[in-house]
């Protein structure tokens, strides 16, 4: 597998936003899916945020700020979504119960995995899904999120630490 | 080295699904769109199902058939050849079978949701449209007065409403 910052920074080089977003999509949408239960709406959500990033940025040199505007551009259409406007004081926590993401598993391990992420609390699954699927450092998950870089570590270990329990207990 | 290591590397074993083809046709469009939004973006068209299509399908087909199906239970039987002849008594002729007449009774929509996407500029036009979009369930209904049997045909609808945004 290619390294994305390598690729995205030579696509920074080159204006050729393709190879870029072939590259960063799965993760991207892997990511917006955390927020609204529908396939499709994650997609709408990172085609948004992608060209609203692009058309500013024409540079993907600080990633965050993609991740930020996936993020803003989520919690905006939950925000229009009738049917949460009575919650809208709470939109993360309604997070909670938004879908799992999405994997290709091809064994019962795998698919145990994916279930114990699906059952993670959404704060520590955003962090664990910008670390191990957009490779994101600390500090730039800090910055999505609005917390210090120790807080994004320190969640990104509460997470591990309850999927290596929740994979023990079902063994 | 931490102790989560062989967890880490299982995870960065489970893949992501793949988002679908059009995604990517999408942003394409968008970025090669000649005409900037100032920051409002046309909204990718996804191919959702047309429920409209498929309801209004349906209740068509519902009603050619019932059109169609009428004439043939209330046709009368072709004459038989008859080798006698004998005078029948009302009461053994051949019951007619009751005119079947289904009438419309009742149309039904109920909203169920609907949300405001902002504005966007459809077709490329320079003046920005407010776009709703509302999501209701339609039901139709026949009633035949002489059964009381009743035919509903609902299905799902979605509406779109392009709003000319004026002085804002």
């Amino acid at each position: 597998m290619k390294d994305p910052v390598k690729v995205m920074e030579n696509v920074a080089t080159h204006e050729d936003w393709k190879i870029c977003f072939a590259e960063a999509a799965p993760g991207l949408v892997l990511f917006a899916r955390q927020f609204v239960r529908s396939g499709a709406d994650a997609e709408d959500i990172v085609q948004e945020a992608f060209v609203r990033f692009w058309r500013q940025q024409h540079s993907v040199q600080n990633r965050a700020l993609l991740f930020s505007a996936v993020r803003s551009i989520a919690f905006d259409l939950l925000r229009k979504d009738a049917r949460r406007a009575r919650r809208e004081a709470v939109v993360v926590a309604d997070a909670e119960h938004a879908s799992a993401p999405q994997f290709d598993t091809t064994t019962d391990t795998q698919q145990a995995l994916a279930r114990a992420v699906d059952q993670l609390p959404a704060e520590q699954r955003e962090v664990l899904v910008m670390k191990i699927w957009n490779e994101l450092t600390f500090a730039d998950i800090g910055s999505v999120l609005g917390i210090s870089q120790n807080t994004a570590a320190s969640r990104y270990r509460y997470a591990l630490g309850a999927l290596k329990k929740n994979l023990t207990s079902h063994e | 080295m931490n102790d989560f290591s062989d967890l880490e590397t299982e995870l960065k074993q489970l893949r992501p699904s793949r988002p679908s083809d059009e995604l990517a046709l999408w942003v394409e469009q968008a970025l090669t769109a000649s005409t900037p939004s100032a920051g409002i973006l046309p909204r990718r068209k996804t191919s959702r199902f047309n429920w409209f299509s498929l309801g209004l399908g349906v209740a068509t087909a519902a009603a050619a058939f019932l059109f169609l199906a009428r004439p043939a239970v209330d046709r009368p039987t072709a004459p038989q050849p008859t080798i006698a002849q004998s005078t029948a008594t009302p009461a053994m002729l051949t019951p007619q079978p009751p005119r079947r007449t289904l009438v419309p009774d009742g149309v039904t929509r109920v909203v169920y949701g609907t949300r405001d996407e902002g504005l966007v500029f459809p077709g490329n036009r320079e003046q920005p449209m407010r776009r709703l979009r509302a999501r209701s369930q339609e039901t139709l209904q026949w009633r035949d007065s002489s059964t009381g049997a009743s035919l509903r045909v609902s299905y799902p609808t979605e509406e779109v409403e392009l709003i000319p945004a004026v002085g804002q």
